[in-house]
């Protein structure tokens, strides 16, 4: 995949408004690969909606998604899985963690499903972000700053042409933030994906090619 | 272990498994012991008379108070014979062929009784009777006799004289090892035969040798001065013809009740065995229901993981697995345990049964085996089918 157009979307619950000024909604907007995109927004302006419709779990949008030129209300269900699998990643806002298992095995729960990164790389990124004392943890007992660490090694735990990232570091203090960003980035630019972050205000810092404002 | 069981297996109710399986298992157990049932007691209808072919009727005419004045006219004549075996409905015929002469036998039990009585022979075609032919035989000059014996006889000893007296009950293999003695006179002959009971007939009410004994005996010690047909045995392609009973109504004739009796006991014991069934088919239904509730509740539990781990790019194929396995193992222990139940089951009502019939034969499972495999199929395809859809309605996050 090598685009993702969005062509006059808007949230339902949006359609009754007159008063929408954004640069996504009801536009037309292209996220291209090896571009990074910051779409900047106040609560409340369907930040995660987007990344909903786009991820495919939310269909309550109005105008089209395409994902080069196929519309994604036309994908199948093993399109759909293909994608989550191979093609789309996504940190969710609620980080969507297993409580019930450790840090290590939510993490290998992603990767035994792509086998795509090698153990080594995975422990690596425990360490570079300071929670390797924490694989064996549930992640019921963890901070959420801790856990959104652990989902953001599961989401990069797999190929993909475009990553979102919804308000990765919400709970993250600068440094753990600037490592997250150059993890991020990193693996960004090996697999040439493009890059969509959102944030209400705590930017996750890297070089962003456009900035919208939702 | 499989981290994604490792998830799915939260909330999982041993109770309501345990339920489930205790309910699908009686059921299971009561729906094959029925069909089992009915056929080994189909097998012990069947192997009563096991050397008469279902399809024979025996016809004989009417005694009425003037036949017993008359004398002769309860006899066939040959006119009448070709006349029977010329209906439509019938395929073979054969005549009874009474003895001329004077029969006693006796014979031991040792050390208990000894019996002994005058009695008659008759005998019909030997392609009447269904026994091996090498024990159904007759070779002039010899003195071996096999001879088939009503089955009331050995009833009317066993709950009647030796009951009453005291005395050690037979069983149809212990009789057909016994000799009986037969002494024959008549046209100045005196000979001593070593009867063999080979079988036991309910359905002819007489004493049978082979057809050959009957013409050599009949030759020697009667000069063979014309038999006669008091009864006609006949193979008809239907026992339930119509126009069978309206021809023996026309000529008077009459036919052995005992078939009739055994198909309307035959027909109730499929009744109550059906209502048997039907009651375990209805508690395998329930446990199916109490199977299909808790699979639903623990989906509904454990919706938020089943969705996450789709999220993740699981298939629905691979997120319902580890509960259509679930079922699918539940399902085959039960078949399996009420197949041992059922074997267990068997050999204890088949102990009771070789004690009323000696010579029973016991079918084989393989009607219970089939029943038990389609119910464990459909009930798996069911389950499989059950769990898909609640997936598929947590992926299209439909209220349900």
């Amino acid at each position: 995949m090598n685009t993702i157009t969005l062509r006059n979307t808007l949230p339902e619950v949006f359609a009754q408004r007159t008063d929408i000024h954004s640069d996504v909604w009801q536009q037309e907007v292209v996220f291209e690969k090896e571009k990074t995109y910051l779409v900047e927004a106040n609560s409340g302006t369907g930040k995660s909606s987007l990344c909903s419709y786009i991820f495919g779990y939310r269909q309550d949008y109005l105008g089209d998604i395409f994902f080069n030129k196929t519309n994604i209300h036309d994908l199948s269900v093993s399109q759909w899985v293909d994608q989550r699998k191979n093609h789309l990643a996504l940190l969710w806002q609620e980080l969507r963690l297993f409580p019930e298992l450790t840090a290590m095995e939510n993490v290998l729960i992603k990767n035994k499903l792509t086998g795509y990164q090698k153990q080594s790389t995975i422990d690596a990124w425990f360490e570079q972000l300071g929670i390797t004392d924490k694989r064996t943890a549930l992640v019921g007992r963890m901070s959420f700053g801790q856990q959104q660490r652990v989902a953001m090694i599961r989401t990069l735990c797999q190929p993909f042409d475009f990553i979102f990232v919804d308000e990765p570091i919400s709970h993250l203090d600068d440094s753990n933030s600037r490592i997250m960003a150059d993890m991020l980035m990193a693996e960004a630019q090996r697999q040439g994906a493009g890059v969509v972050a959102t944030s209400i205000g705590k930017r996750i810092e890297v070089s962003y090619d456009v900035h919208l404002k939702l | 272990m499989n981290l994604v069981w490792k998830l799915l297996r939260q909330h999982i109710s041993v109770p309501q498994f345990a339920g489930f399986f205790l309910a699908n298992l009686v059921g299971m157990v009561i729906i094959l012991l029925g069909i089992q049932f009915y056929n080994d007691t189909q097998a012990i209808y069947q192997s009563e008379d096991s050397f008469m072919k279902e399809d024979y009727l025996i016809v004989n005419k009417k005694i009425g108070a003037v036949t017993t004045i008359t004398g002769k006219a309860n006899t066939f004549s040959q006119a009448e014979i070709a006349e029977a075996a010329d209906q439509p409905f019938v395929e073979r015929i054969g005549t009874f062929s009474s003895s001329l002469f004077d029969v006693h036998a006796s014979f031991d039990i040792q050390g208990f009784a000894r019996f002994s009585t005058d009695m008659f022979f008759e005998s019909v075609p030997d392609e009447f009777v269904d026994v091996k032919t090498e024990d159904w035989h007759y070779d002039e000059g010899s003195t071996a006799l096999p001879i088939i014996l009503p089955k009331d006889y050995l009833d009317l000893y066993n709950f009647g004289y030796a009951q009453s007296r005291n005395m050690p009950k037979l069983s149809e293999g212990i009789l057909g090892a016994m000799k009986l003695k037969v002494s024959i006179n008549g046209n100045g002959f005196q000979d001593t035969y070593d009867g063999a009971i080979v079988g036991f007939s309910s359905r002819l009410n007489t004493i049978l040798v082979p057809q050959a004994f009957m013409d050599y005996a009949n030759q020697r010690y009667a000069n063979n001065e014309g038999a006669l047909h008091t009864r006609l045995i006949m193979q008809v392609n239907n026992p339930t013809d119509e126009r069978i009973t309206t021809y023996l109504q026309d000529n008077n004739l009459e036919t052995d009740q005992d078939k009739l009796d055994a198909s309307k006991t035959t027909y109730l014991l499929r009744i109550i065995v059906a209502v048997v069934m039907s009651v375990g088919l209805v508690i395998c239904i329930l446990a199916i229901y109490i199977l299909m509730l808790s699979i639903y509740l623990l989906v509904e539990k454990n919706s938020t993981k089943l969705e996450n781990l789709l999220l993740l790019g699981y298939s629905p194929a691979r997120v319902s697995m580890p509960y259509q396995l679930l079922t699918l193992g539940l399902n085959l222990l039960v078949f399996v345990l009420a197949f041992i139940l059922l074997l267990i089951v068997r050999h204890i009502y088949l102990q009771l049964f070789a004690d009323f019939f000696p010579d029973f034969t016991s079918p084989s499972i393989l009607p219970a085996v089939i029943a038990g495999v389609v119910l464990l199929v459909v009930v798996s395809v069911l389950n499989i089918i059950a769990v898909r859809r609640k997936v598929m309605s947590i992926w299209n996050r439909k209220e349900s």
